[in-house]
């Protein structure tokens, strides 16, 4: 009687009867996957080398912005001092070459 | 560079000596409120730059419901460079709209809408309303969960209007609901147009502003003051400022590339806490303030009616302040003008916030 005891607390810790539950979770979880959150899109270069590439870019691409508000004020200020000078009007008495 | 063949054969056809003669003599005042006449082109170079992104853009784009939100990955995520392009087109547009709103609010507290400029100011504030509703429908283009929700709610917003509102929603959407018509027709508007009709108006624009020249204000106008040429003097301080501009577009477009959501489901919830872009904030806001019904009317439709009345006051400022136009000075309308900016700072602010 014992041994008959004993084997009916097997059946009812075996397989059988987690099987439902375990079905149920299995295809709940499965359900649930594609509504987990979206991987986001990559919107930026995502190896690392093309990341440092792109800053390294942008880095040079100031020094040219920098070098060229130079340059212009640069020729702003000779024309400034030009026309302080009044070199830059024109003479209606200059003799015309031939 | 001298090629005097080609001066030649363009001098012989066209009257080049008038047009030099005509930069020549255009003068900007010089004053310590100047730096206000930089906005404008500013703005100008930021339209040039949405104009160039934006054809590079419409290359790869397909309008089509099915293939927009897979056509916008693919530039972002296969095409070389396509992921800077996007984002110069997102910050250049944002930057455009903000600029917008300084040359904006700069021409209303220095009163260069006073006569005879009225015509100046009335098609830069349509060329305002206009450019926000490039960002509208380039928004939708997008065709993610965001940008449809907000468009659901921009164009439903619209609905609230009395009697055109109905009219008004069915236009914009062309259909019950936010849709692939909706999309198609949101493109058509974003790349043709739209477009066609800025290049118009700022070509009016500008010709006013040139017809008109530039307007001192009111509190310099009997200082002595100095002139100096647009040609070379202003132009290349305008250049030297547009690369400054092109530096802070590039630098916010390598640095915070903007975000892509899921794609637009129209049978799925909207995502929580959604808002428009920041220059709906200030209308949101608004809206938020006017209970659910007055006095048996729907709250909505009085919020929305209040709002337009302000915006068609806002627009009718050159033609309802007299003493400008006479040339005295109106603190009633400075203060007005103080008051729309710091309503929609702080409604902008309290929008970001909530």
């Amino acid at each position: 009687m014992q041994a008959l005891g004993a084997f009916e607390k097997i059946i009812r810790l075996s397989l059988r009867r987690l099987a439902g539950p375990v079905v149920t979770a299995l295809f709940t979880l499965a359900y649930a996957v594609p509504c987990l959150a979206a991987e986001p899109v990559a919107v930026f270069p995502g190896v690392p080398y093309d990341g440092y590439i792109v800053y390294e870019s942008l880095a040079v691409f100031w020094i040219v912005l920098v070098a060229l508000i130079v340059v212009i004020r640069m020729k702003l200020r000779e024309i400034e001092r030009t026309q302080q000078l009044g070199a830059a009007e024109e003479d209606p008495n200059a003799p015309l070459l031939p | 560079m001298n090629c005097p063949r080609l001066k030649d054969w363009f001098e012989e056809r066209y009257d080049l000596r008038g047009i030099r003669l005509l930069a020549r003599e255009k003068l900007v005042p010089e004053h310590r409120y100047d730096l206000w006449y930089y906005t404008g082109g500013i703005t100008l170079f930021l339209f040039i730059l949405q104009f160039l992104t934006g054809m590079l853009m419409a290359l790869y784009y397909v309008p089509h419901v099915k293939f927009a939100y897979e056509s916008i990955i693919e530039i972002v995520t296969k095409l070389n460079m396509g992921w800077f392009f996007r984002s110069l087109h997102h910050w250049g547009a944002q930057l455009a709209i903000v600029f917008l709103f300084i040359h904006l609010f700069g021409t209303l507290l220095l009163k260069s809408y006073r006569k005879p400029r009225e015509m100046v100011w009335v098609t830069g504030f349509i060329l305002l309303g206009i450019s926000i509703f490039f960002g509208l429908s380039g928004y939708l283009l997008l065709w993610d969960e965001r940008a449809f929700a907000a468009v659901r709610v921009a164009t439903g917003g619209a609905g609230a209007f009395p009697v055109i509102g109905g009219f008004i929603k069915a236009f914009l959407r062309g259909s019950i609901d936010v849709t692939g018509d909706t999309l198609l027709r949101f493109y058509a508007f974003h790349v043709a147009i739209l477009p066609i009709v800025t290049l118009a108006l700022i070509g009016l624009h500008i010709l006013l502003v040139q017809f008109h020249g530039m307007s001192v204000p009111l509190s310099l106008e009997g200082e002595k003051r100095r002139d100096i040429p647009f040609f070379p003097n202003v132009f290349l301080k305008d250049l030297m400022i547009w690369l400054v501009v092109l530096g802070a577009v590039v630098t916010l477009a390598v640095l915070l590339p903007p975000e892509i959501g899921v794609q637009a489901d129209p049978l799925a919830p909207p995502p929580e806490n959604i808002k428009p872009e920041w220059y709906f904030l200030f209308m949101l806001e608004t809206l938020k303030l006017f209970p659910g019904t007055i006095l048996g009317f729907n709250g909505e439709t009085i919020a929305i009616l209040c709002v337009t009345a302000g915006i068609l006051f806002f627009f009718l400022i050159p033609f309802l302040d007299r003493k400008s136009s006479r040339g005295e000075k109106s603190p009633l309308f400075t203060w007005i003008g103080v008051i729309y900016i710091v309503y929609f700072l702080v409604m902008t602010a309290m929008g970001f916030l909530s």
